[in-house]
């Protein structure tokens, strides 16, 4: 009697806390997913209710939050014009601080009205709204705000933070996030807001994280060691959504723009997050008089490291883009010298 | 010799049987006479209450604000005045968490004396920004050139 008695104690004790260290990115979204779409509908007017209705089916905290952010993600749109004139104003009285505010505190209650109405908002409401549904389901989640780099940004100009995204607690440990890039792209023609879950955003690699967001606090880089300097942010290469499906962090080269000699080895190294084939890999050189998409023969894949050697055989100024099959990776210029 | 063995074991597995059963019904009984069920000692102040209340901004009544139990799927809204009735009885030690997209939330314990809530709520302090990502591929200048 006494062992049956020790044998469920163990069970019910013991047991339990090994489920708490086991790796949750290994448990399956796939309900999470299926219930936030079901809501998908649901207005911001009952926000208890909301979550109640996103999480009482779920057992993990990882998946009540995953649940929370894909309906974020899937519900609310980008609104573009919203952004610009927010862009603009904050451009306009960046050195007056006090007419700074009385936009902030006037716009505040534009982007509130707006998320009500007609659920539009940017980045900074998805943050807050994410974190405010995450508090409701009694998980921790914090608002990060910072800047971020984009390929079409003039980051001569970058010197107000210019972005939010989350870091949100599971299991003890933190974690970030970016709703309003997981939630999808203006189209760059239109500029039209089109829904495209990135779940490269969700919960991502601190490391490739921090490629092209850069926090206030550095205590939200969740990095181990040094943090990267703000010029090394504004120094790195650009990256793009994919490569966050694809890798957990960039080695090399660590700057956007390069010099190499012609004929000379010039190597990019990234670290994968799962599996590819070497034929997958391709370049697109581009100069000012052609494109060529190369699929390189100097690669290698080992320990989830790929490593790419290319030699440019002529002189001149390239941007080159990283591809896997049609997925943008990252772009490099590189200056290629006699 | 054998027969009057096989008796006597009979004999004792009925005895135990049955002493197990008087065993088991004074531990019943035992269970319940101590059971705080049954007594008549709980105080009035478990006895639910309705409250009600408001919920207004600075400027006004706020239409439309949450106010649900914490820990229950348990809510109500304000009407156009900004008043409440909530629809469960509560009691002392509730929280209710008062909250509107935009505003601070409030959490507030029903103490015995509570029978009206009012809660004023204040805009969340929050600096807008948005940088919006995009898949259109980087041109240098210099390659323009």
């Amino acid at each position: 009697m006494r062992i049956f008695l020790i044998h469920i104690y163990l069970f019910v004790f013991v047991f339990q806390s090994y489920a708490q260290i086991s790796d949750f990115q290994q448990i399956s979204f796939e309900k999470a997913d299926e219930i936030a779409l079901k809501y998908k509908d649901e207005t911001l007017h009952n926000l208890p209710d909301l979550v109640y209705k996103l999480t009482s089916e779920l057992d993990t905290d990882a998946e009540r939050f995953r649940a929370i952010f894909k309906w974020v993600c899937s519900s609310i749109a980008n609104d573009y014009k919203l952004y610009n004139r927010n862009k603009r104003k904050r451009l306009r009285y960046k050195n007056d601080s006090v007419r700074l505010n009385e936009w902030n505190t006037k716009f505040q209650k534009i982007v509130f009205r707006k998320l009500l109405k007609d659920r539009t908002t940017i980045c900074t409401g998805y943050a807050y709204l994410v974190k405010e549904l995450a508090n409701l389901a009694d998980i921790e989640c914090e608002m990060v705000h910072g800047y971020a780099r984009t390929s079409t940004m003039n980051i001569e100009t970058l010197d107000t933070p210019n972005h939010s995204w989350n870091a949100v607690k599971l299991n003890g440990k933190w974690y970030l996030c970016d709703p309003t890039w997981a939630s999808g792209i203006p189209n760059p023609e239109t500029y039209r807001f089109q829904f495209d879950f990135n779940s490269g955003f969700f919960l991502s690699d601190p490391k490739i994280f921090a490629v092209n967001h850069h926090p206030l606090d550095k205590k939200w880089f969740l990095l181990e060691g040094a943090t990267p300097s703000f010029q090394a942010f504004l120094d790195a290469p650009i990256i793009y959504g994919k490569a966050y499906t694809y890798f957990s962090d960039h080695s090399y080269p660590q700057k956007l723009n390069n010099e190499v000699q012609k004929n000379k080895s010039f190597n990019f190294k990234l670290q994968l997050q799962k599996e590819i084939e070497k034929e997958d890999v391709n370049l697109v050189i581009e100069s000012s008089f052609r494109e060529r998409k190369i699929y390189p023969d100097q690669i290698s894949i080992q320990d989830q490291s790929l490593s790419i050697d290319y030699k440019f055989e002529f002189s001149g100024y390239y941007d080159v883009h990283l591809y896997i099959k049609d997925d943008l990776i990252s772009t490099y210029t590189i200056k290629v010298t006699r | 010799m054998k027969r009057i063995n096989l008796k006597k074991k009979q004999m004792k597995t009925q005895v135990t049987f049955t002493q197990k059963l008087w065993y088991v019904t004074i531990l019943m009984v035992a269970v319940f006479a101590f059971n705080p069920m049954y007594g008549q000692s709980t105080s009035s102040s478990q006895k639910g209450k309705i409250i009600k209340g408001t919920v207004s901004d600075l400027k006004g009544p706020l239409e439309g604000a949450n106010i649900i139990l914490k820990g229950e799927n348990q809510g109500t809204v304000t009407n156009a005045k900004g008043e409440f009735k909530f629809p469960v009885a509560l009691e002392t030690g509730d929280v209710l968490v008062i909250s509107f997209l935009g505003y601070e939330s409030i959490e507030y314990r029903i103490k015995t004396d509570t029978t009206f809530v009012k809660a004023v709520l204040s805009d969340e302090v929050i600096e807008f920004m948005g940088a919006v990502n995009t898949n259109k591929r980087y041109k240098s200048k210099k390659r323009k050139n």
